[in-house]
């Protein structure tokens, strides 16, 4: 009994160590990721000439607060709401999609599963540029180009490999008796994963969600390719306003980088803890 | 369910289980099938004309593209490239992801203003963090230059995107802070797929939580470690837009990547069926990698 | 740019008034001096009694009156040159009521792209914006720019500088009306620097290099330049040659015929007195990592690190949209100096860097004579008319038409444009006068040659071995 004390004060000096040097390191961590976004902000607050004369790297002095004027002036708002509109429908379908695809992947014995399963490996090897042009003759041959329903059928194929991919690994993780005992209950198999499996899946959907939903939100290419009237476009393709040939407005651009970034801050804020939970307790012991 | 027995019941539950797997993936499969096989199979037919990606004229030469290919220095210096920077974002976007989301992990809630702000790189746009990286790793300036100068006490100009190989190692921590939170999250969600009455039965147990790190969660996110890996792997090999804003693939082409040599072929160079050429190898090639990888380090599931 | 520029007016819309009429009403056989100002001020009294177009009166084909698109894309994306450019198409939408211009403004970043897609997919729009030079041989050998020496040489136009209609040539075929106006390439100095260390603006190479060691000597990076971006860098390089051999040896490189090589005299002698340069520390430390597009060379000359940045004229037009103040009070300009060793054998010492025409318009009219007819007018008589241009010089552009040149006002600019209208011959920038695969080993070559790691003969070989696999294509 004595010997376990010892080892318990031990242990416990050891763990305080652990402590401090993950807290150092972590505040590191938090240096090194802040810098830069701080810099991005700050530079939006200020006029070319002073950002370039005082050096990239200085506090704004003086503060100036007209590029943010200009650019909500500029339509950012409508820039904005199309790209929440395009970016709420193509993650609800390619959310929808993946899971279908992924839960046969995952949980079930077919002939052709090893195939499928390497063929969408592949999938995500496709060099994204090749798809441009072909791409953008179906979308004029279906009368969908200058549309944001253009965007949808590339932004939910083009996250879908990965997704796949990804969710096939999340729900192997899922224990298998669930679903066993699920089938004894009479639960056919659509039962099974709206009622078990995809609320399961919630913390690998979820990231699925922050992952594509950043690419899509940031999503230059396509969108520059399939849409051409200014009150069509979507937010990246606002940074068009602030550049010329042989002119960039940087503060500008970040100006519209920062207002641009900060929804997705907020929401990433309100939901990061549906990322923790651990939701298998409550399914397990329920 | 792999483990059905020879009778006519597993027979009739085998095709049930086929059909279920057909309707759950058929969506996934027209999509992909629309959007991305007839490009890349589009792709291959070019590759075997000679074509400026304009012209009605094309003129088909064989397999002439294919064997410039295999003896194109610029090509396999690039892929060289590729590798490099596959091989240093998963030793470090990988590592680091999961340390971080072990620290999370570990304190819970309490550490959420970390957690946010470690995420903000994967946030930015890669315009944003090519523009503030050129300055920060400026020669004349830039956070190196001026550490080096701090640590040294006389002026120390450090040439980060300007000289080979540096600029590629540059690029590759510039890489490295973008992506890494993102591994972090996908490490959280890991950890939160575990189920807690593990940890609750193995604190009881008598382990630490060092213990329960080492022996029970680790192993528990065996998949999703390996699949990080995949896709990281998958990532660097087709990687465009960072490099593309930072350097083009400069300078004198040391940080060209694959599909930077393929973008400036098709698009600015008007030799698209080369072009071509150049996407149908880099296809087989991460492909081959890929697969590869999944083959060998990835011990398949029991059923 | 924004809305800062239009307070940048030179006092040139006023004068620029009274000069109308060069753009719209020169005769056909080109080369004329511009047209008495009496004449178009009637013009434009009639198009004020409304109903009368602008084009009353003018030798020009009869347009369509059947209804009509013509699909346009520019990179006008961003203010002043969206405004401008725009007012030149609503202008011929109020006159051409039937005729409907849809205008779309692409990004410049990936313009060249969005075009290879839309020409590949059968969507090529009906007028576009080019560069001229390769890209443009390009559009033309497939079928999509549309040759219009005759309609250039029987109707109306404005009397263009040889030059920017030469550059919109391919084979002797006239392929693009001009419309972006002339960037000549030009030293930026800072003159409160120059004054403080009692230098004069140097006329000879020599006299440059001696400025050099005196700012380096009290502790200046003489030249200001980011060669990440390479075209930086080629802009010394290419004024090097030009000063040593005039037009000769570039052409003679080009067609690599006659002994002509880039590793023939004029070349080694650019190329080694560059990294002469480099050495001696003339330039940024660096200077192949940083980016102009990023202002990281624009950013030298404000913190008062170089005293001088080789760029092209626009540079003017950022400068002061940046600072006006800091820019009027700190910045002059000279033209690149004389070699006066070549000038003693003879060599013109007046062959300039630049573009005669930013950019120019390119026709697909795909056999419609109608739709060519229109595009014609658009972009000769509305892009290019008095209002235009006017605000093209308000914005520090000048157009590539004779007789703008006499308006400038503005110190900087002057000195540009008489550099640019004295010159005997105008070089195009290589990186968009060269086949597309040169460009990209002549870029490379830039990078090679500030960094030091190639010789000016090893980076010769290299141009000449991409431009002869390049001549072997044709």
């Amino acid at each position: 009994m004595k010997e376990r004390e010892v080892d318990y004060a031990k242990e416990k000096r050891k763990s305080i160590i652990a402590w401090a040097f993950a807290i150092f390191f972590a505040v590191v961590w938090l240096v090194i990721t802040l810098t830069p976004f701080a810099f991005m902000v700050m530079n939006s607050f200020r006029k070319q000439f002073d950002m370039l004369a005082q050096g990239v790297f200085h506090l704004p002095d003086p503060w100036y607060f007209a590029n943010y004027t200009e650019v909500v002036e500029n339509g950012f708002f409508g820039y904005f709401f199309r790209s929440v509109i395009v970016v709420a429908v193509c993650l609800v379908l390619m959310l929808i999609i993946s899971s279908f695809a992924a839960y046969p992947l995952s949980r079930m014995q077919f002939k052709l599963r090893g195939l499928i399963y390497a063929g969408i490996v592949a999938m995500m090897s496709v060099p994204m540029h090749v798809t441009l042009i072909p791409i953008f003759k179906m979308t004029t041959d279906i009368g969908l180009y200058d549309s944001l329903g253009a965007l949808v059928g590339p932004y939910v194929t083009f996250a879908l490999p990965m997704s796949v991919f990804i969710l096939t690994a999340f729900m192997m993780t899922i224990p298998k008796e669930i679903e066993e005992s699920a089938e004894i209950d009479g639960c056919n198999r659509f039962n099974n994963f709206f009622t078990m499996i995809l609320p399961l899946s919630k913390s690998g959907l979820s990231t699925l969600a922050i992952y594509n939903g950043v690419s899509m939100w940031n999503e230059f290419a396509f969108a520059n390719t399939l849409l051409q009237t200014p009150s069509h476009k979507t937010l990246p393709l606002a940074l068009g306003q602030f550049k010329g040939e042989h002119s960039l407005d940087i503060p500008m651009i970040l100006a519209v980088l920062t207002l641009s970034v900060l929804p997705m801050i907020i929401l990433f804020i309100v939901f990061q803890d549906k990322l923790v939970k651990g939701m298998m307790a409550g399914a397990v012991k329920g | 369910m792999g483990r059905s027995k020879k009778s006519g019941l597993a027979k009739t539950r085998a095709k049930s289980i086929a059909l279920a797997a057909t309707v759950f993936l058929i969506p996934a499969l027209l999509l992909i099938a629309v959007y991305i096989i007839y490009p890349i199979i589009d792709t291959f037919l070019i590759s075997g004309y000679k074509w400026n990606g304009i012209s009605s004229n094309r003129t088909f030469i064989g397999l002439e593209n294919w064997m410039n290919l295999i003896k194109d220095k610029l090509f396999w210096s690039a892929f060289g490239h590729n590798l490099v920077v596959m091989v240093f974002s998963i030793l470090l976007q990988i590592p680091i992801g999961m340390m971080l989301a072990t620290f999370l992990d570990a304190g819970g809630k309490k550490f959420n203003l970390f957690k946010t702000i470690w995420f903000l790189p994967y946030l930015m746009s890669s315009v944003a963090i090519a523009f503030l990286f050129t300055y920060a790793l400026a020669t004349n300036g830039g956070l190196f230059s001026a550490l080096g100068t701090l640590i040294k006490g006389q002026k120390v100009t450090v040439d980060l995107l300007g000289k080979s190989p540096n600029a590629l190692f540059a690029v590759i921590g510039v890489m490295a802070w973008q992506f890494t939170p993102f591994y972090m999250v996908y490490f959280i969600a890991g950890y939160g797929n575990i189920d807690t009455t593990v940890y609750e039965a193995a604190v009881i147990d008598g382990a630490t939580r060092v213990d329960y790190i080492r022996y029970i969660a680790i192993p528990l996110l065996g998949p999703i470690f390996k699949t990080a890996c995949t896709m990281s792997l998958i990532g660097s090999l087709r990687y465009f837009d960072l490099i593309w804003n930072m350097t083009q693939g400069g300078p004198v082409g040391s940080t060209e990547l694959m599909a930077t040599y393929m973008y400036k072929l098709s698009f600015q160079q008007f030799n698209m069926g080369y072009g071509s050429c150049v996407a149908a190898g880099m296809f087989i090639l991460i492909t081959v990698i890929a697969l590869l990888f999944q083959k060998v380090f990835v011990v398949k599931e029991d059923y | 740019m924004k809305k800062k520029f239009w307070a940048v007016t030179l006092g040139l819309a006023m004068t620029a008034a009274s000069l109308a009429g060069c753009a719209g009403a020169a005769p056909a056989d080109g080369g004329a001096a511009p047209a008495e100002p009496a004449a178009a001020e009637a013009t434009e009294a009639a198009a004020e009694t409304g109903g009368a177009k602008a084009t009353d009166g003018k030798n020009l084909p009869e347009l369509t009156t059947e209804d009509m698109t013509i699909v346009l894309w520019d990179i006008a994306t961003e203010d002043p040159t969206k405004t401008i450019q725009e007012g030149a198409v609503a202008r011929f939408m109020a006159d051409y009521p039937n005729i409907h211009v849809e205008q779309v403004h692409q990004q410049n970043d990936n313009y060249k792209q969005q075009l290879v897609v839309a020409m590949s997919s059968g969507q090529c729009p009906d007028m576009y914006i080019s560069w001229g030079g390769g890209p443009m041989a390009e559009y033309h050998n497939s079928g999509f720019a549309d040759d219009i020496t005759d309609l250039y040489n029987t109707y109306d136009h404005p009397d263009f500088i040889e030059a920017a209609i030469a550059q919109g040539s391919y084979k002797g075929q006239i392929l693009g009306i001009p419309f972006g106006g002339m960037s000549g390439c030009d030293v930026f100095y800072n003159k409160t620097i120059f004054a403080e260390q009692g230098i004069e603006v140097p006329q000879t190479l020599d006299e440059l290099e001696a400025a050099c060691e005196k700012l380096k000597a009290a502790g200046y990076t003489p030249f200001s330049l980011a060669n990440g971006s390479k075209w930086t860098g080629s802009m010394y390089y290419m004024y090097l040659v030009a000063r040593h051999s005039g037009n000769d040896e570039f052409d003679a490189a080009y067609t690599q015929e006659n002994g002509g090589s880039f590793t023939s005299d004029a070349f080694i002698f650019a190329g080694d007195k560059i990294q002469d340069w480099v050495k001696k520390g003339y330039f940024p430390e660096g200077t192949n990592s940083m980016t102009t597009d990023d202002g990281q060379d624009r950013q030298l000359l404000y913190d008062g690190s170089c005293a001088m940045m080789l760029h092209g004229s626009w540079q003017a037009r950022s400068m002061a949209a940046d600072n006006q103040e800091w820019y009027d009070e700190n910045i002059g300009v000279f033209r690149w100096p004389v070699d006066t060793e070549a000038e003693a054998k003879g060599v013109p010492q007046n062959v300039e860097v630049g573009t005669a025409i930013g950019n120019c318009f390119n026709f697909n009219a795909q056999g419609d004579q109608d739709k060519l007819n229109a595009m014609y007018v658009l972009a000769t008589q509305y892009y290019n008319d008095d209002t235009y241009n006017e605000e093209q010089m308000a914005s520090n552009t000048i157009p590539s038409i004779n007789g703008f040149e006499k308006l400038v006002t503005e110190p900087n600019m002057k000195i540009i444009t008489d550099v640019f209208f004295d010159a005997s011959n105008v070089q195009l920038w290589y990186d968009q006068y060269l086949p597309a695969s040169v460009t990209e080993v002549h870029k490379d070559s830039m990078t090679a040659l500030f960094g030091l790691e190639k010789t000016a003969k090893e980076i010769g070989e290299d141009q000449d071995a991409a431009m002869k696999a390049a001549l072997a294509e044709q």
